[in-house]
């Protein structure tokens, strides 16, 4: 088949977006589950929809493509390009104009006059042998009802179709579009009304602003149209360790968990097999099928709630048990360092902060996964004037580490513990 | 289904060419023109041949078109929910967007069904009348190119020249990016402001300010899956990766100059599994704060 810059899949060209993006360092040979030609086109649609985003570096192992950009300086994301390359065939675009403008008047028009007057615009046009026939006609205008662009009502035995057209103040919701296309969830919807504006409006800038979830958008689609009916969820998904290896789970959609400061997200999901509610990250679904069943939800989200209140962050930890582990952290902090007891209020999150002398504040936390809460808890290396954990490999790890940074960076006198 | 051809680049490319046909307007070259402009990069060797050659047939050979309305798209039902689901974050309320035409459209999702776990719990004050009022004022400058008047708690009122407003998620919070009208920089955050009032219309040529910008270069040992890890956090930033061997690589991340504090504290978080090798700067400081901790060497084991 000849070369198109259009995918009829986006899952096959997800993996490779989020590997230009993510690392970045990556040559053709190094994508060994994949064809060379499979890796030739993907690359091309890539460059092709991304344009300047994309970049190179040529070295004595081959030509290397990464995506860089500093992303305070982007103000519209620009991997929503992507997902806006979905394929179609002659007939759908041609269908589309044609049966949009024929009820563009307002009129309700039956399935007949509809095919008429679409065929009346085609004939003029057209080989024979490109004219729909009726069934393909009736077929595409039940598609755009079920998207809700038309509506269909019964007139006797008729069905009549017309446009779902309602007002929309589209300079109304220009800044709006704008600010939510980079911060809110789906933001990919934002973008598609952008691109229905004369003008975007190009004075916000977004800090700790990370693209990745766009690649996400259709699993994140599926996991919110399952929560809104209310249905289970059939999730086809990889984990870090199966590699290529897929699981299914059949789960009910509790919340979804958002990352602000790596953008990752995960979804909260009550597992039926497991019998308690799961982690799932969105970024390693593959597929989401809604499923008949009608769950519990009250039940469910109240099992969600609780579980959430000791989560640090998405980790629940190892094994079946979930015990809660406690975490005590004192903090030295001088007469003008008010700046890290402010720091320490607004990142504590459901943490407990004490004054205990002049000097000493202490952070209480009990959690499923302290281990999770290491990385936090270096950022205040410098400053920790001690560290228990009901967990002695948290302690263990977080001195062994210290030790390890102090010969590193030269340290003469390594002795943390 | 949100990826679908109806929201597809080639069908608004297509929608703005038969827009100049109705207004019989379209030309050959028209057609070039707009597709080099609005759609991708090799779009020219596809979407002009299908139009001409009546693969699509939607243009007469004389770039006049049976379609007699200027082609328009009545929203789907999924934007429709969308746009009334993020009306109830009180972030998009400052935008005041109009939400009578969808009145009776349920919501995609419920205001509680995102959770940002690791958001600083002192965000910007969104419900707040004269937040909002400042926020107003503030979006009307930058859209009609005026400049501010604004006093901040404990400064004097000064004017400066709005260039953008800048939101962090992590943060939550607002910051205006200005400068002062001899061109000093400033970021101003949008909670601190207590008076504002609009100034006059700024002259055309008034451009922002370019952020200095600093090289931090990492060495990544890749256990305990650092380096997706790394590859994430950092993916905010402009970054080249390269591999040094099979566990080993080199990342060079390109921050602004006022962010450094900032960037330490990101790259302590990692502990010894990122290791800074340049500048000798950000080595001096990462070095006097594993000297600080020894103060406390003895506790905690």
């Amino acid at each position: 088949m000849a070369y198109s810059e259009l995918i009829k899949n986006f899952e096959k060209i997800r993996s490779y977006m989020r590997d230009f993006y993510v690392y970045g360092f990556r040559s053709r040979g190094d994508f060994e589950q994949k064809s060379a030609r499979s890796y030739d086109n993907e690359r091309r649609r890539i460059e092709s929809w991304l344009g300047d985003s994309m970049s190179f570096r040529q070295d004595a192992s081959g030509k290397r493509v990464f995506i860089s950009v500093d992303q305070r300086e982007v103000p519209h994301n620009p991997l929503y390009r992507a997902l806006k390359a979905k394929s179609f065939t002659d007939r759908d675009i041609t269908l589309h104009f044609y049966i949009l403008d024929v009820l563009a008047d307002g009129g309700k028009l039956p399935l007949r006059d509809i095919v008429n007057r679409v065929l009346a615009c085609c004939q003029e046009i057209a080989e024979e042998e490109f004219l729909p026939d009726d069934s393909t006609i009736r077929n595409k205008l039940k598609e755009y009802a079920a998207l809700g662009i038309l509506k269909a009502e019964k007139r006797g035995k008729e069905l009549l179709y017309y446009r779902n057209d309602a007002p929309w103040d589209r300079e109304g919701w220009r800044d709006a579009a704008a600010f939510a296309s980079e911060v809110m969830p789906l933001g990919l919807i934002a973008s598609q009304l952008l691109d229905k504006m004369p003008e975007s409006a190009d004075y916000f800038g977004f800090k700790h602003h990370y693209l990745l979830n766009a690649m996400d958008s259709e699993v994140l689609e599926g996991i919110l149209l399952c929560r809104k009916e209310k249905k289970n969820a059939l999730l086809t998904f990889s984990t870090r360790k199966s590699k290529a290896g897929m699981h299914q789970a059949l789960v009910y959609p509790l919340k979804v968990y958002i990352s602000a400061q790596n953008g990752r997200e995960n979804l909260l999901a009550y597992s039926f097999c497991e019998k308690r509610p799961c982690m799932y990250r969105l970024d390693r679904i593959h597929s989401v099928r809604a499923a008949d069943a009608q769950p519990d939800s009250e039940k469910l989200d109240y099992a969600g709630e609780r579980f959430s209140e000791h989560l640090w962050g998405t980790s629940a930890g190892s094994g079946r048990g979930r015990r809660l582990q406690k975490l005590t952290m004192n903090i030295h902090v001088e007469k003008e360092e008010y700046f890290v007891i402010d720091r320490l209020k607004r990142e504590k999150r459901q943490g407990e902060l004490v004054r205990i002398d002049e000097n000493t504040w202490q952070f209480t936390i009990d959690v499923y996964d302290a281990q999770e809460m290491l990385p936090w808890i270096r950022t205040f290396t410098g400053r920790i004037e001690s560290l228990v954990c009901t967990d002695p490999e948290v302690v263990k790890r977080f001195y062994g580490d210290l030790q390890e940074m102090d010969l590193l960076y030269g340290g003469e006198d390594s002795d943390f513990s | 289904m949100i990826f679908h051809e109806l929201y597809s680049t080639y069908y608004n490319v297509v929608s703005e060419i038969l827009t100049e046909a109705v207004r019989g307007e379209l030309s050959g070259e028209r057609i070039r023109k707009i597709v080099e402009e609005k759609a991708y990069l090799e779009s020219g060797l596809s979407i002009p041949k299908a139009l001409e050659e009546r693969e699509w047939p939607l243009l007469r050979e004389n770039y006049t078109t049976p379609i007699e309305h200027v082609p328009t798209m009545p929203l789907t039902e999924v934007q429709k929910q969308w746009m009334k689901a993020i009306c109830q974050d009180p972030r998009i309320r400052l935008f005041d967007p109009p939400i009578q035409e969808l009145k009776d459209t349920e919501p995609l999702f419920e205001a509680g069904f995102f959770a940002c776990f690791d958001r600083c719990s002192d965000g910007d004050p969104y419900e707040d009348r004269l937040y909002r009022e400042h926020f107003r004022l503030v979006l009307l400058a930058l859209k009609e190119r005026r400049g501010l008047r604004l006093r901040c708690r404990g400064k004097r009122c000064r004017l400066y020249i709005p260039e953008r407003l800048e939101y962090s998620a992590k943060d939550d919070k607002f910051r205006l990016i200005a400068h002062s009208p001899k061109g000093t920089p400033y970021v101003i955050r949008m909670s601190g402001i207590c008076q504002l009032s609009l100034s006059e219309k700024l002259a055309e040529e008034e451009t922002g300010s370019r952020a200095e910008k600093e090289t931090v270069v990492l060495e990544l040992s890749d256990e305990r899956n650092t380096l997706e890890r790394a590859m994430i956090h950092f993916s905010d930033l402009e970054k080249e990766t390269v591999k040094l061997d099979d566990t080993h690589y080199r990342i060079a991340l390109r921050y602004r100059k006022d962010d450094e504090t900032e960037i330490l504290i990101r790259v302590l978080s990692f502990g010894p599994k990122l290791r800074v090798s340049s500048p000798e700067s950000f080595v001096r400081r990462l070095r006097g704060r594993l000297n600080m901790q020894k103060r406390f060497q003895g506790f905690g084991s």
